[in-house]
């Protein structure tokens, strides 16, 4: 068997292990839970908000800052993804490198908690 | 992917790549003077408003004195390389940043009062003024594409934002999304020309970018669309001809201190990266980039000056203006070509061209607004009879006009001598014919600044309303600042050129 | 490594945004064409990273995708100041200025 289909033989049987763990666990909890069907139990989020109109519903506007303010910081571990995968040999000085990067952005952030901008109105 | 693989695995005895703290202190300083200003922002809130301007202005004086430190060091005869020649400190990048620091602070002169009297988001100001400039002092040290695009969009974005300051007037609102459209466009453009180049060149460095097309290796379309996208790209940036459209509009529409960080920072940020993409990247292919550069330099002088003579408004008229000088400014780049020294005889003349364009262009500007503080209005005719109650307004503008126009001794007299000689000098055709052509455009455009001058010298005051207009000592600082830089620079242009005579080369 | 089906697949969508770009008159849906051609950008560079081996592509391909974000996230909120403004997105009504 070649190096590349062994490397996939070890997610298959990763995968086979997650479903059999989750398989059991669900089996066993579902022989031993008592079943009591309600129709509230079977809406998409239960205790959530209550799903309304159609999926293409205009979203509120003010969402619109929180998934810009996402949307910044969640690009910028673009940056250290690649650095968490060499860690090590990066030592000290890439340790410090990038609390700067990550106070910079913190400063971002804060400036946006400062201003009101986090705060739902 | 194994070759990703590999590639990876080359960094894996990662040694800390050595770093010249010295040659960076300008903009260490400029970054941390930007976080501090943040931080106060942060802390204070409203408390931050009174010291916004004063400490931005401080914040573009203090990375001058790295810079006076570094050249006292002679970075011009032993330039610093770093980061395997990417990022390069030599004599002409320092005379660059020396250059943004000091458009950045008159800029704050320009904008303290205009910006502390409107209702408009104070501090921010400041903080993204600062972050642009920081932008174009890394595009002077930047010799790698990933670095001139980083330091490219560090420079446009604030100013994309700046151009929509004033947040409830529809004109600033158009001017900051057409900005924004054009110059994100642009940017795009620009990068997929890069990609091009890099794939053809299979590197980022512009040395070995240079070295490779010299080489004659690659495939000849892939390399002549990178080029021409690249440079169409950064023509957008520079306003120039076909692509100037969104120029008059921004100016007219964004407020007036940005209008005159626009057209002077942001423009020469342009013309230094198309310096650098093209006297180390592109010097070889002078087949490429030769017509498209011709092209779009002939073009701006002509449109930008017909455009300009019918114009109304006296900040459309600076905008198309500022489209025909674009022009000048590109012409050099067309003979570059032609060998080392006239490679740099090209480069100094622009550096001089834009240390001298920047002082004269902003006491226009300072000179508008002071007028604009009395008339609320852009109008010409509103200037009219403006020496029978500001005598001095009127004598700075005619002299900040007739510099822009080309007469001797001012300042913009020299510059322009400097681009015709550089355009002479080689002795091609290119050259002779770029050179009848700005003489004849040289003409033209004294139709439209003599314009302004006539309505100020002769004609009536509109409505006969005699009100002196005050100038805040802020404005004042800024207008002496450029008068002196205007007339010193022609009358003893030695003054400019023992800094702006510079070599751009490449290093490895 | 087939390199050409990577740049044919980026010279398409880089047509696809330019021709968005010029044709649509709505301001998001010419934000999304620019996203298009910054795509074909990336493709590009990886393309040519994986071809010569050069990781200086993949590293710009990251610079991209950040610097997208930041410019798209600057021009969302100029398009919603516009929209708060005057109540609509249409590029060809922005015309308060000419000459």
């Amino acid at each position: 068997m070649s190096e590349f289909l062994r490397s996939y033989l070890t997610v298959g049987l990763f995968g086979a292990l997650a479903v059999l763990v989750v398989g059991t666990f669900l089996g066993l909890s579902s022989l031993v839970r008592p079943t009591r069907p309600q129709p509230q139990k079977y809406i998409n989020y239960e205790s959530g908000v209550d799903p309304v109109g159609t999926g293409w519903s205009q979203a509120n506007i003010r969402y619109y800052v929180f998934a810009l303010l996402f949307v910044m910081f969640d690009v910028e571990a673009v940056f250290i993804f690649p650095w968490a995968t060499r860690l090590e040999a990066y030592g000290l000085f890439g340790l410090v490198e990038m609390f700067i990067f990550i106070f910079i952005l913190l400063l971002g952030l804060l400036y946006a908690w400062r201003k009101g901008v986090l705060r739902w109105i | 992917m194994t070759s990703t693989v590999t590639a990876f695995a080359q960094v894996a005895d990662f040694a800390r790549p050595p770093i010249d703290w010295h040659a960076v202190a300008p903009e260490l300083v400029m970054l941390s003077v930007g976080a501090l200003m943040i931080i106060i922002d942060i802390v204070k809130l409203e408390r931050a408003k009174p010291y916004a301007a004063a400490l931005s202005g401080l914040g573009f004086l203090a990375p001058l004195v790295p810079i006076a430190t570094l050249a006292i060091d002679g970075v011009a005869s032993e330039p610093r390389v770093m980061f395997g020649g990417a990022y390069v400190i030599d004599g002409y990048s320092l005379v660059l940043k020396a250059l943004f620091l000091i458009v950045g602070y008159l800029v704050v002169l320009l904008a303290t009062n205009y910006v502390g009297e409107g209702d408009y988001w104070e501090t921010e100001f400041y903080n993204l003024l600062s972050a642009s400039v920081l932008g174009m002092m890394v595009m002077a040290s930047a010799r790698d594409l990933i670095t001139i695009f980083v330091a490219l969009e560090l420079l446009s974005i604030p100013a994309y934002l700046l151009a929509a300051w004033r947040k409830r007037d529809l004109k600033s609102n158009e001017a900051g999304l057409k900005y924004y459209l054009m110059g994100v466009f642009a940017s795009s453009i620009m990068l997929y020309g890069m990609s091009l180049v890099f794939g053809v060149t299979g590197s980022t460095l512009l040395t070995e970018i240079g070295a490779t097309l010299d080489d004659g290796i690659g495939s000849e379309p892939a390399v002549t669309l990178g080029i021409i996208f690249v440079i169409v790209g950064f023509a957008f940036k520079v306003s120039g001809f076909p692509f100037h459209t969104w120029a008059p509009d921004t100016y007219e529409g964004a407020p007036t201190p940005v209008t005159a960080f626009l057209a002077v920072a942001s423009k020469a940020a342009g013309f230094v990266a198309l310096m650098n993409l093209v006297v180390i990247g592109f010097v070889e292919r002078e087949e490429v980039y030769q017509p498209v550069i011709f092209f779009i330099a002939a073009g701006s002088m002509f449109a930008g000056n017909f455009m300009a003579l019918r114009q109304d408004n006296i900040v459309r008229l600076m905008a198309y203006s500022g489209v025909a000088q674009a022009g000048f400014l590109l012409a050099p780049l067309v003979v570059v070509g032609e060998g080392p020294e006239v490679a740099a005889t090209a480069v100094s003349s622009i550096v001089t061209y834009l240390v001298i364009y920047a002082a004269m262009n902003l006491g226009v500007f300072a000179v508008i607004l002071a007028v604009a503080r009395k008339t609320k209005s852009g109008e010409i005719s509103s200037y009219g009879g403006l020496f029978d109650y500001a005598p001095a307004l009127a004598v700075l503008m005619t002299l900040f006009l007739a510099s822009l126009g080309g007469l001797p001794p001012l300042g913009g007299w020299y510059a322009k001598f400097g681009i015709f000689r550089s355009l002479l000098e080689p002795g091609t055709g290119w050259g002779y014919t770029l050179a009848v052509i700005a003489a004849v455009n040289t003409v033209i455009a004294f139709g439209y600044y003599g314009k302004i001058a006539s309505r100020m010298w002769f004609d009536a005051v509109p409505d006969d309303d005699r009100t002196r207009i005050v100038v805040p000592a802020a404005l004042a600082t800024a207008l002496v600042l450029c008068i002196a830089g205007t007339i010193v620079s022609g009358v003893y242009p030695g003054a400019v050129t023992h800094f702006t005579d510079v070599e751009l080369l490449a290093f490895r | 490594m087939l390199l050409n089906q990577f740049l044919v697949l980026a010279a398409i969508l880089f047509s696809i945004g330019v021709y968005g770009v010029l044709a649509r008159r709505n301001a998001v849906l010419v934000l999304m064409s620019i996203e298009l051609i910054l795509n074909a950008v990336n493709i590009n560079l990886v393309a040519f990273s994986a071809m010569t081996g050069n990781i200086a592509g993949e590293v710009f391909a990251l610079f991209v995708i950040a610097v997208a974000a930041a410019e798209v996230g600057i021009g969302l909120a100029i398009v919603l100041l516009m929209y708060r403004n005057r109540h609509n997105i249409d590029l060809n009504e922005a015309d308060l200025m000419r000459g």
